[in-house]
């Protein structure tokens, strides 16, 4: 397995001062695209005096904790939480499978008119969500799926297999067909030749179809304030909008909560970032 | 390989579970559950759950609004539904807490389905109340409001943001489609630590605010807080606009009669913008500021005036400043900014139309408007000697005096929807000296024109 | 043999059932549905009422939308083209380098890191740029000052020359991460074998990373330069936290004008007509691209 780490000596630096210097400078770029976060999490424990009197850039002056607590309590964060979470991972799920079904049809099997099957499948990414948001609001309502979540869950599954379906079929396309036609041959059906042979073969990127739509969809703000109007089936991101008032916002407590909101995402990247990383090389296939 | 399969199919046992347990979730409708009156902490988690029995289902108003519960009108609604609930036994509240965001975008489909409330409140304007009206979305409380005596309660110019025509959508005349149970206006506050700091008097008319800003720009310190993002920058133009409007303008500007866009107001509103610019009355950094970063600054200390909102006063007041400061009608106009506030309404296909009106009611009556007087709101029906801070007692006092000399204007951009945006983006290019005041008044003459061709 | 190899390319349609049915309730019949509504008037409650072209030819003579058009084109440099670029060189460092002299979990946090931008809500976003970039009190004007440049320091995002710049540069910051963690992942499927056997053939450094590595992963790079210039021409979110498409239309991009034309004016008719044309130029530069694409795996089976 970390066969591919072990390469080449001619790859390690003959001098060991510059592999650290290189470390450094990686990590200062680091902190300078993370230096926003910093700064959000440095507002999000200040008071709202705190924040009007000595500004943004000031470090805080303790931490605080009460916009964050008249948040929860505010939005009853657990409720969107719960939402959010079977929202994505129901998508993330679905859309693997269907962009595994999807692509194994484009990507392997030289289906007749693949090209416009792909641009077909693609077409959920080309309309912007405003222009959406119309039609499903009314399909919603005649479906009785207005206000549900599984309205929210059915819209995404589609438009997240989009993408799933055009990058797993481009890395299909790279198979060699050779092992695939000899197993088919050997009698093996399309199924078993999807499920114990292709599937397995493609766990990195299918594990980062999952990590994305997971993410995505957790993100998602537009059509889920379309399609969800109660607060029962409201998402994370439609609950952190109440810190956006009609005449201000309330910045610690939109800082606070929204690091808060994507604490799962972060969790959940970090979990699966080692699925990420479990290659598993053209050698398996034999 | 056997693991990977193990994977696998765990993945999609673990999918089907969850859409399973999805599709159980959106099989039970949201329960109507009894809610505990919000407190001090304003929840909408329902706290107990009455469990149905034999006895006939105990009616249930669904209510929705967005004032946050810190806010003057938050507490004063909290109230409102406690007292509901002591005079209505047997009813409970099912209250929801939205995001304005959410309401201002998403009304329209919200009332035109089956998880309409029972009583929303939704914004003033042609745009949206008005919209909703032609729409059918709403109900018509005109012969309610005449039983229940609201028509005395409410002064002509508050109703004015409470009829719409119902073929066309143009506010001030036709059924009484909202119900509001307070004022805004926009006004001067300023710091008058500040202004003793450096000696400067603080301006009763037009002059002496004139005086005064240049005074304070000879000081090195920009006059008036604003933000070029938001509301604020257009308010500003609107302000110095009325200053020279009567009030046939008004009406004709704000129920679309029409008007000459480089008639003498909206030409001296661009023109004297901005003069203010080029003089440093205004910073030219505040073109992409929101309106929370100017409410911050003036807080900070940063500028000594601010043409604001009557919402921003409740909150100056919690902040508890750490200089005096007071608020005064903008020196010099007759007419200012202002309204009625944002409309209860009922959406045509509730079913409880009885308790909405109930609510209403309670809203409008003299204790509960008096306690957001106390709370730092401009109600419209409070007993104002009850007023106990004597700040609060002046800020309703300016507000009657604005209402009594018929010096309601609007606001800019409600005679068109989707008017603010343009109005924001304009007004932006007038203070980058983008555009020149003759271009920027054709360019926000384009969209009313074309309104009032139709 | 001919027929049983032509035989083992049959049957793979089934598979494709279940999306085609979903895809088509879900995209499709909406998408047929705004072309409808693209040819009428409409509020978006009552009776739409037809027009025939109107929309279009308004569409074709708006200023505003060719300008906001002309933002998009733009910002696809900040979103496509260094993202790409970037990230590719980012990605194969991180795989290769920190891998190899850090170990797999250091190279993993700082793909991690990278991607953290792609995480935080819009709101945030512009709130938190809104700090860097305010021109009195703001990080980048300080420093500027700081540093004695301060003839440098703008109002990056009031200022009309300066904002779609400073746009972009919030656009890169926050795009950077999606194309190092796909090619992250692609760049396991380079068998190490190859690049060793090219290093002792004499190749350099740069050889092989074009030859080899960019030759093997191209249907991820494709995937990344087609799927962000997708998101760059529906890009909204971000923008209208920024600056709401302001100082004027500066940084007006013709999504946001879309979204003013359904839920602010009211003029669902023409939002439907502006999303259709952008969904037109997305849709032929996507046959394009797949087009090449397609070509180039031919060639690859062959």
């Amino acid at each position: 397995m970390a066969a591919h780490l072990m390469i080449d000596r001619k790859y390690r630096p003959k001098n060991g001062v510059v592999k650290w210097i290189t470390l450094i400078v990686l990590s200062v770029f680091l902190l300078l695209m993370l230096m926003p976060f910093i700064m959000v999490a440095m507002n999000s424990v200040k008071t709202e005096a705190e924040f009007a009197r000595y500004g943004p850039l000031s470090l805080p002056h303790g931490l605080n904790f009460t916009s964050l607590k008249d948040f929860w309590v505010r939005v009853n964060f657990t409720q969107p939480l719960k939402n959010s979470t079977i929202i994505s991972l129901s998508v993330a799920v679905l859309a693997v499978l269907l962009s595994l079904l999807n692509a194994f049809a484009l990507g392997l099997g030289k289906v007749r008119g693949r090209i416009w099957i792909l641009v077909f499948f693609l077409m959920a990414n080309f309309l912007p969500q405003e222009a959406l948001a119309y039609p499903l609001y009314y399909f919603a309502k005649f479906f009785h799926l207005y206000d549900k979540t599984l309205s929210v869950i059915l819209v995404f599954m589609v438009i997240q297999s989009a993408f799933g379906t055009y990058l797993l079929s481009s890395v299909f396309s790279t198979f060699p067909r050779e092992i695939i036609e000899a197993a088919l041959m050997d009698g093996c059906s399309k199924l078993k030749l999807l499920v114990y042979l292709v599937a397995p073969l493609s766990i990195p990127t299918l594990s980062v179809l999952f990590v994305f739509f997971f993410i995505w969809t957790w993100n998602e703000f537009f059509l889920p304030l379309i399609l969800l109007p109660s607060n029962a089936s409201q998402t994370v991101p439609l609950a952190l909008a109440i810190n956006q008032g009609q005449y201000g916002m309330n910045i610690t407590a939109q800082s606070a909560s929204g690091l808060l909101g994507i604490l799962p995402c972060i969790i959940f990247f970090l979990i699966f970032q080692r699925t990420l990383t479990r290659g598993i090389t053209a050698g398996g296939i034999k | 390989m056997v693991t990977k399969i193990f994977k696998l199919v765990s993945l999609v046992l673990t999918g089907a579970m969850i859409l399973g347990m999805a599709a159980c979730q959106s099989a039970t409708p949201a329960p109507a559950t009894a809610t505990q009156p919000p407190a001090a902490t304003a929840t909408q988690a329902p706290v107990a759950t009455q469990a149905p029995s034999a006895t006939p289902q105990p009616r249930v108003l669904d209510l929705w609004y967005y004032e946050p519960p810190d806010g003057s009108l938050g507490k004063a609604w909290a109230a409102a539904q406690q007292q509901f609930l002591a005079t209505h036994p047997g009813v409970t509240i099912h209250f929801e807490l939205h995001t304005f965001e959410q309401l201002q975008k998403t009304a329209q489909m919200v009332l035109n389905s089956s998880s309409a409330p029972d009583l929303i409140e939704i914004n003033k304007g042609a745009a949206n109340a008005g919209t909703f009206a032609v729409d059918g979305l709403l109900t018509d409380m005109t012969t309610e409001a005449t039983k229940r005596g609201w028509d005395k309660i409410l002064s002509p110019s508050i109703q004015t943001t409470c009829l719409y025509d119902p073929t066309t959508g143009i506010m001030g005349s036709g059924n009484l489609y909202g119900v509001t149970d307070y004022g805004e206006f926009v006004m001067l506050y300023y710091n008058q630590d500040m202004f003793t700091k450096y000696g400067i008097k603080v301006p009763t008319t037009a002059d002496e605010l004139y005086a005064a800003a240049d005074a304070f720009v000879a000081k090195g310190i920009t006059p008036f807080a604003t933000a070029g993002a938001e509301y604020p920058a257009q308010q500003i133009f609107y302000m110095l606009a009325l200053s020279k409007a009567n009030r046939d303008f008004v009406t004709n500007y704000q129920l679309l009669k029409g008007i000459d866009f480089h008639g003498p107001e909206f030409t001296y509103g661009a023109t004297e913008m901005v003069t203010w610019v080029q003089k440093g009355y205004i910073s030219k950094n505040a073109v992409n500021m929101k309106a929370q970063d100017m409410q911050n600054d003036f807080e900070a200390g940063k500028n000594p005036m601010l043409m604001g909102g009557s919402w921003l006063f409740g909150g100056f007041q919690t902040a508890k400043l750490p200089f005096t400061w007071s608020e005064e009608l903008w020196p010099g106009n007759q007419i200012s900014p202002g309204s009625g506030g944002n409309l209860w309404a009922i959406p045509a296909g509730s079913k409880n139309k009885d308790l909405a009106y109930d609510f209403i009611d309670i809203t409008l009556s003299k204790p509960i408007q008096t306690l957001m007087g106390n709370a730092g709101g401009l109600p419209i029906n409070a007993d104002t000697s009850q007023i106990t801070d004597p700040q609060t007692q002046q800020f309703n006092k300016l507000f009657a005096q604005l209402v009594a000399s018929d010096g309601i204007g609007y606001y800019p951009d409600w005679p068109v929807p989707g008017y603010y945006a343009d109005l924001v983006s304009d007004t932006q290019e007038l203070m980058n000296g983008t555009k020149t005041p003759s271009q920027f008044l054709d360019e926000i003459a384009a969209p009313y024109n074309a309104v009032v061709k139709k | 043999m001919k027929h049983k190899t032509s035989s083992i390319y049959k049957g793979y349609g089934v598979f494709l059932i279940p999306g085609i049915i979903a895809f088509l309730v879900i995209i499709i019949i909406p998408f047929l549905v705004n072309l409808g509504i693209s040819f009428t008037k409409w509020s978006g409650v009552r009776a739409p009422v037809w027009i025939g072209l109107s929309n279009y030819q308004r569409l074709i003579g708006d200023s505003v939308f060719w300008l906001s058009f002309r933002n998009n084109l733009i910002l696809l440099i900040a979103m496509t083209v260094i993202p790409v670029i970037v990230g590719l060189l980012l990605a194969t460092f991180l795989f290769d380098y920190i891998a190899n002299n850090f170990g797999q979990r250091v190279s993993s946090f700082f793909r991690a890191g990278f991607y953290l931008p792609q995480i935080l809500p819009s709101a945030v976003i512009g709130i938190v740029w809104a700090w860097i970039l305010q021109p009195d009190w703001g990080v980048v004007n300080y420093i500027l000052k700081a540093i004695g440049l301060s003839s440098l320091a703008h109002d990056w995002l009031g200022d009309p020359s300066t904002a779609l710049l400073a746009v972009m540069v919030v656009m890169v910051w926050f795009q950077i991460g999606y194309p190092v963690v796909i090619f992250m992942a692609a760049l396991q499927r380079v068998e190490p074998e190859l690049l060793e056997a090219a290093s002792i053939d004499g190749a350099s450094w740069f050889q092989k990373f074009y030859y080899i590595t960019i030759h093997l992963i191209r249907p991820e790079i494709l995937v990344v330069i087609l799927t962000t210039t997708i998101y760059t021409l529906k890009i909204f979110g971000q923008v209208y936290v920024l600056t709401g498409g302001g100082p004027g239309n500066a940084t007006s991009v013709p999504s946001y004008y879309a979204y003013k034309q359904f839920f602010e004016t009211q003029q669902v008719g023409y939002g439907s007509t502006v999303s259709l044309a952008m969904a037109v130029i997305i849709v032929l530069l996507t046959i394009l691209f797949i087009n090449i694409q397609s070509r180039q795996e031919n060639a690859e089976s062959v």
